[in-house]
């Protein structure tokens, strides 16, 4: 466009175009960024998560809760104590699973496993070097009055 | 030899030849040129139906439960939301609007004639999809007025002849109007139509561009504009006001929300519930006559409309042959007339639909004894204690 013209009035004349044009456009693009860009109103749900710790079994020690749409895992380990983690895997945010039996390095101990990529974490939720999750999961709060567990999502203190 | 210029997409893709074509396009300037730009005009605002549908597409949900909250989750927390909604259902009036001043231009500019047949053709389908993307789109709110819309829109059809009953069976998914057939709406208003009205709208656009705008025969031709770039630019002022008016009215007149309606606790429909304004004439007649006979004599409205390019006795004639003189009758006067018949119909209807329903709204309003003189609107003097 403008090739009738001197060179710089050429160039003065494009800028202009180009700036217009930009001017123009960008506040559509921030619109609809910010349209599209929310994440929903302040996540709602009650911040902890009960359950008996009769659920709780030797023979299915874990169980998979929800706080806020964060997936929860809560165990029974070996010794009766009851703890509880984030489930999600640290890799590529698959959801792990607890296994009283799990083979680290060339011992079976308790540990979480991600059936997704393989992934491994000890028994306090520490990756296993070598395999693919990059940090551990959060242990979490775990409050326990007879029978009833409430899990919070605020991480264990000293964890 | 090929092998050793530098080729770019153009040449791959063989555009060469188009590119030229375009380059060299023309179209003719007379006292009617104006109306060639509604054509443009329609298609800006199917543009902003495609990009504020596609936005919208992301937080609606389309089941009886979730629809209603899932608008006003979009009108009260999305940054934008309410303008966005309020935009898409603004520009979808003024599409419709445009869309019948650019048929009727086009009608009386007897544009429809060889070689624009088809174009006429591919023009009606638009006109019907266009219809239709209203039809469909107007439940997803799931209102209350949404919900009497469709059921009596989704009842019309049983009208027809054999194939009553089928048509809203396949309408509404199940016997009543339920999430079936909101399920069945939201996924021709999302899916089917806008396949269809790309499909057409390429078409429609490409044929333009290849046969060219018609010429009305009494029009002096005073000289060519060429299409690039001063069409384009004119084009351009119309959309940029278009854009304007868009935001300017969607900001000042935000798109109402009505109640969410529960399928669980039927209410009566409101007091002058009417569809919106583009279907008022049809539902103005089917005050006046029974439903087959508005379906039948609709259904062969259109399709006479749709075959005036083969009725007009100057279908033989090429418009742009201006060397020929012309003969009185090529200018059809008949076809103007209906023309004129067809819009002073449709005018007098809707005046007729909107005049019934403020009386309705009116009396509803009025003292107990003008409800009771009307002999109707019984229910409403059960919810409005009387003065007595």
């Amino acid at each position: 466009m403008f090739e009738h013209l001197p060179t710089k009035r050429r160039n003065i004349l494009r800028a202009l175009v180009v700036g217009g044009l930009t001017a123009f456009i960008a506040p559509f693009v921030y619109a609809i960024g910010k349209f599209l860009a929310w994440q929903g109103a302040a996540s709602g749900g009650k911040s902890t998560a009960t359950l008996s710790s009769d659920d709780l079994t030797p023979g299915s020690p874990s169980q998979l809760l929800e706080i806020q749409g964060e997936p929860i895992i809560v165990l029974r380990e070996p010794n009766n104590e009851i703890r509880a983690f984030t489930a999600t895997c640290t890799h590529l945010g698959c959801i792990v699973s607890y296994r009283p039996e799990l083979l680290i390095g060339h011992q079976t101990q308790p540990g979480f496993y991600c059936k997704c990529h393989g992934g491994k974490y000890d028994a306090n939720g520490v990756n296993v070097p070598g395999t693919r999750p990059p940090s551990p999961l959060t242990e979490l709060t775990v409050h326990q009055e007879a029978n009833d567990v409430t899990v919070s999502l605020t991480p264990k203190s000293g964890a | 030899m090929m092998g050793m210029e530098k080729q770019n997409f153009v040449d791959v893709l063989h555009l060469r030849e188009p590119v030229e074509a375009l380059k060299a396009k023309v179209v003719p300037r007379h006292g009617s040129s104006v109306w060639y730009y509604m054509g443009g005009l329609a298609l800006f605002f199917f543009l902003v139906q495609i990009v504020t549908g596609l936005l919208l597409l992301f937080y609606y949900q389309p089941t009886p439960e979730a629809a209603h909250s899932s608008v006003e989750l979009i009108d009260k927390q999305v940054p934008f939301g309410a303008l966005t909604r309020s935009v898409h259902a603004w520009s979808a009036n003024a599409l419709i609007l445009v869309v019948f001043i650019h048929m009727f231009s086009v009608f009386f500019m007897k544009s429809y004639r060889t070689p624009r047949r088809t174009l006429w053709l591919t023009g009606i389908m638009l006109l019907l999809v266009t219809l239709g993307f209203g039809f469909t789109g107007y439940l997803l709110p799931w209102d209350i007025t949404a919900y009497f819309a469709t059921r009596i829109g989704t009842e019309i059809p049983r009208a027809v002849p054999i194939f009553g009953d089928l048509i809203v069976a396949l309408l509404r998914g199940s016997k009543e109007v339920t999430g079936a057939t909101l399920s069945r709406l939201f996924a021709l208003h999302v899916g089917v139509l806008p396949l269809i009205s790309v499909l057409f709208v390429g078409t429609h656009v490409t044929m333009t561009a290849l046969i060219g705008s018609g010429v009305p025969l009494k029009a002096k031709v005073k000289g060519e504009t060429r299409f690039i770039p001063k069409y384009i630019f004119g084009e351009s002022i119309l959309w940029l006001i278009g854009l304007a008016l868009l935001l300017i009215v969607a900001v000042l007149y935000p798109w109402q929300l009505g109640t969410a309606y529960d399928l669980t606790k039927p209410v009566e429909p409101p007091v002058g519930v009417h569809p919106e304004w583009y279907f008022m004439f049809l539902y103005q007649t089917l005050k006046y006559i029974p439903e087959w006979s508005a379906v039948g004599f609709y259904t062969l409205v259109l399709i006479f409309w749709t075959l005036i390019p083969w009725f007009d006795p100057s279908r033989h004639k090429i418009q742009s042959d201006a060397s020929q003189p012309i003969k009185p009758s090529y200018r059809s006067h008949i076809y103007t007339g209906i023309g004129i018949a067809a819009i002073a119909g449709m005018i007098a209807l809707t005046t007729l639909a909107y005049i019934s329903v403020a009386q309705e709204q009116a009396s509803s309003q009025g003292s107990a004894r003008a409800v009771s003189e009307s002999g109707i609107r019984a229910d409403s003097t059960q919810r409005q204690p009387t003065n007595k």
